[in-house]
């Protein structure tokens, strides 16, 4: 007599497992909208097109991703668009004055995670409301890159800081490389640390958390840091396309930002979002805009689809989740 | 017929669960009855569904004999039916009279404006019926709960209230309120309002109520008139056969592993409280709602902030300042309210287990699942979790199964000294027996336990030593042969000594 047992369900582990219902959903989302656009416009499935689309929603989803970790905290980050000219105009000024391209990188990139630092002890030091803490810093953080810059643009940066962020490697452009790097780190961060998993645990219910011993302060500020990083990294990109940082930069990007998140799968509640879906979300939103463009759609008419496509993702998330 | 109101064959299922089944009594008018049962048992499901909170799967009332459906709360309302909830549902910075008539205010001025004045003479019309010692202009906030509660019944006579239910009224009570309490509810039942009492003090209820109805997972067992019933047979309907001999086990070790002294709350009014638990033995607390018994588990693990008094483990002092620090000296809380302070609803039961240890199951600062798995199946199948997957979201299952993952939480901390609050609280009597014995079984093993609960036989089945609070302080400890029921209670509310003294102090104040 042969002893069957029923076999050990095989290890989570795989990078597979992490790829949601809920995911999959966001990505036949993605798949219908470009089926459209490839029978409407001629040449919207083009490989050059289709790279187009990735560099055209690289920034987005750079942005989108620190927003969804701070929206799984339980927060919300509206001072990404001000952090990110902040970093901007930091970095072209040193550039121009003639700084290493590195160290203006690191400044800028470290200016953005000051910003983030402030949002975040505001947040759970100071204990405001995240909505009112980063409503405020977004007029502040705003003044500060117009005071800095008397309002001018910051023209002249040189070649060599453009073409790290608007070069390619074998056709594919820097910007999509560098974003799918950071998205990679992003999914370890949350699906594989302590901390990701404070993130969700926090987002879900902090005063369970807090009884179980998660640093909070610690979760929540970490979270605001990276989103600070992440918007200073999608100014470089933005400054090394241009080629000139405007204190202007940035305007109204935290909302193009929870769009990609909401779309993906991020829950405003806290303690629910997917880098996956993010990704996807901003790749969503590239894709209507490249294929409404390509169509010579006015761009009034480029705000309502966007619009219109938020409501709906939002409403078949409801009426899935109502069944599931 | 002519009852006021009747069941029948009201049956409620959740998912997964049938939290009533077949429930068919009657009232009937100017009848104060009684619904008994052990937490757990459906009396406050049945009541949700008469309110009309929830609608019942299948099953009538009838309200004088006709037919009556409760799709929402107002339904309910005009059906003459009203509920004194435990928790009373006032808004604190109005008046009296603001309260009796929020939601239906009288109008003047063509609807535009309140009549301030005509709602507070009908207020002071009604609570005249049963109190008129109750100013119906002052702010709610400066009544105390009982007159708070006398203000509830009269705004339900406002409504016209046909049929009172009130849900343990008397939690928070002084004895000397309870008797105003017992003659405004025997005033109603004069009138001719029909009320059903739920309470689990029985003498209560014995003194009374004319009859009553006991329920058991969700069954009415059977409704007896308890003018000629002995209250050793209802409790004996009330509890069912299995958990009535269970006998209490100690495990008590010689040496002491925590040492509380003069410790006070920087938040509450628990004040200078010491006591010691050793090795293997299980502390209950006891007291009345608001006594401190919460309030001082809750700075034992960090929650709330310590303004004085030590805390020492193994002789070493503790410097406790959030709950982390609680939790790496080997201190675990298992909440009270375990929707709100213990669960992670989203997450996984295993994440949920491996939360407060996640640094003892990573390596290099990623996360093992694989070492959180083999954990989790090895601690969830202790505590015998039910259904058994580990990888479901913990808002999936029954309060009683999410008890014993917080449970396991703790195990897998490593935690030595537990402290349950209120661990069976919305728990079936099935997995209340089982968590029981996971207690036993951890003191065997040499935990230290403390457990605070309400139920009084709860508090004596497990604990070896229990301390009864009064007003943040320890009114007593009472070693295991002094424990029961009557010495519990009458140092809670304080004896007669104390009552007189208080007494002659109000006295000598006016």
């Amino acid at each position: 007599m042969s002893d069957i047992t029923t076999s050990q369900p095989a290890r989570s582990s795989s990078p597979f497992s992490s790829f949601s219902v809920r995911d999959a959903g966001t990505l036949i989302g993605l798949i219908l909208i470009v089926a459209v656009f490839a029978m409407l416009v001629p040449g919207f499935v083009s490989e050059r097109n289709l790279i187009n689309i990735l560099q055209q929603s690289s920034i987005n989803a750079c942005i989108a991703l620190g927003m969804t970790l701070v929206i799984i905290s339980g927060g919300i980050d509206l001072s990404v668009g001000p952090t990110a000219a902040i970093s901007a105009v930091l970095t072209a000024s040193l550039l121009v004055a003639g700084y290493p391209v590195p160290v203006a990188i690191v400044a800028g990139l470290g200016i953005g995670m000051l910003c983030g630092l402030v949002n975040g002890i505001l947040v759970a030091y100071v204990g405001l409301q995240p909505f009112i803490v980063t409503l405020g810093t977004l007029s502040t953080y705003r003044a500060l890159a117009l005071i800095y810059t008397g309002g001018n643009p910051v023209l002249g940066v040189p070649m060599t800081f453009r073409s790290l962020f608007n070069g390619n490697i074998g056709g594919i452009p820097n910007s999509v490389i560098i974003v799918a790097v950071i998205a990679l780190v992003a999914w370890v961060i949350l699906k594989k640390t302590p901390i990701g998993e404070y993130l969700l645990a926090v987002g879900g219910n902090e005063e369970a958390s807090y009884v179980a011993g998660v640093p909070i302060a610690l979760t929540k500020i970490t979270a605001y840091v990276i989103s600070g990083f992440l918007a200073a990294l999608g100014a470089m990109i933005l400054v090394g396309r241009l080629g000139a940082a405007e204190p202007i930069l940035g305007n109204l990007w935290e909302l193009d930002a929870i769009a990609a998140a909401a779309i993906g799968g991020a829950s405003l509640m806290g303690g629910k979002g997917s880098v996956i879906g993010t990704i996807l979300g901003a790749i969503i939103l590239g894709a209507m805009r490249n294929g409404l463009t390509l169509m010579n759609v006015q761009a009034f008419y480029q705000l309502l689809a966007t619009g219109l496509i938020i409501l709906v993702a939002m409403m078949i998330d409801r009426v899935t989740r109502g069944r599931g | 017929m002519n009852a006021r109101l009747r069941f029948d064959g009201i049956t409620k299922t959740f998912p997964g669960v049938k939290a009533l089944t077949n429930v068919s009594f009657e009232v009937a008018p100017g009848e104060i009855h009684a619904l008994l049962g052990e937490n757990g048992a459906g009396k406050s499901t049945l009541l949700r569904t008469l309110s009309g909170v929830a609608k019942p799967t299948s099953g009538e009332f009838y309200v004088d004999g006709v037919i009556a459906a409760f799709k929402r709360p107002e339904h309910a309302r005009l059906a003459g039916i009203a509920m004194i909830h435990q928790e009373l549902q006032q808004v604190p910075n109005l008046t009296v009279a603001q309260n009796m008539f929020l939601g239906h205010q009288i109008k003047s001025a063509g609807g535009m404006l309140v009549n301030r004045r005509e709602q507070e003479k009908r207020a002071a019309e009604a609570l005249a019926m049963i109190d008129p010692t109750i100013d119906p202009s002052v702010p709610i906030k400066t009544l105390k709960v009982a007159q708070r509660q006398i203000v509830e019944i009269a705004r339900a006579l406002l409504d016209k209230a046909k049929i009172i239910a009130m849900d343990e009224p008397t939690s928070s009570l002084t004895p000397a309120e309870f008797e105003n309490l017992a003659k405004v509810i025997e005033r109603l039942a004069g009138l001719g309002v029909s009320i059903i009492y739920v309470s689990h003090k029985m003498d209560e209820v014995f003194r009374i109520c004319h009859r009553g109805t006991v329920m058991r997972d969700g069954n009415v067992v059977g409704t007896v008139d308890l003018k000629t019933t002995a209250e050793a047979d209802v409790i004996a309907m009330m509890v069912g056969r299995e958990l009535q001999h269970e006998e209490h086990n100690s495990f008590v070790k010689e040496d002491v592993r925590v040492d509380v002294r003069g410790l006070s709350s920087a938040v509450t009014h628990v004040r200078d409280v010491s006591f010691t638990v050793r090795r293997g033995e299980v502390l209950g607390i006891a007291g009345l709602v608001g006594s401190g018994r919460t309030e001082l588990v809750r700075m034992l693990a960090g929650v709330d902030a310590i303004a004085d008094g030590t805390i020492a483990i193994d002789g070493a002092t503790l410097k406790l300042t959030d709950p982390r620090s609680a939790i790496s000296a080997g201190i675990g809380l298992l909440p009270e309210e375990r929707k709100r302070e213990g669960i992670i609803p989203g997450r996984s039961v295993s994440v949920n287990m491996a939360l407060p240890s996640l640094g003892k199951f990573s390596k290099s600062g990623i996360v093992r699942h694989g070492a959180i798995k083999s954990r989790a199946n090895e601690l969830l199948k202790r505590v015998n979790l039910r259904p058994f997957q580990i990888d479901r979201p913990i808002r999936l299952f029954s309060g009683g199964n999410q008890q014993k993952a917080i449970i396991a939480r703790w195990l897998a901390a490593g935690s030595e000294i537990l402290l349950f609050d209120e661990p069976t609280r919305g728990i079936d009597v099935g997995a209340k027996s089982e968590i029981y014995h996971l207690i036993e079984n951890l003191a065997a093993e040499g935990k230290s336990i403390i457990v605070v609960s309400s139920e009084l036989p709860e508090v004596i089945r497990l604990s070896d030593r229990v301390i009864v609070m009064r007003n943040g302080r320890i009114a007593a400890q009472l070693e295991r042969q002094e424990l029961s029921e009557q010495a519990i209670v009458a140092h809670a509310v304080g004896d007669a000594g104390l009552k007189t003294h208080s007494a002659k102090q109000e006295q000598a104040h006016v």
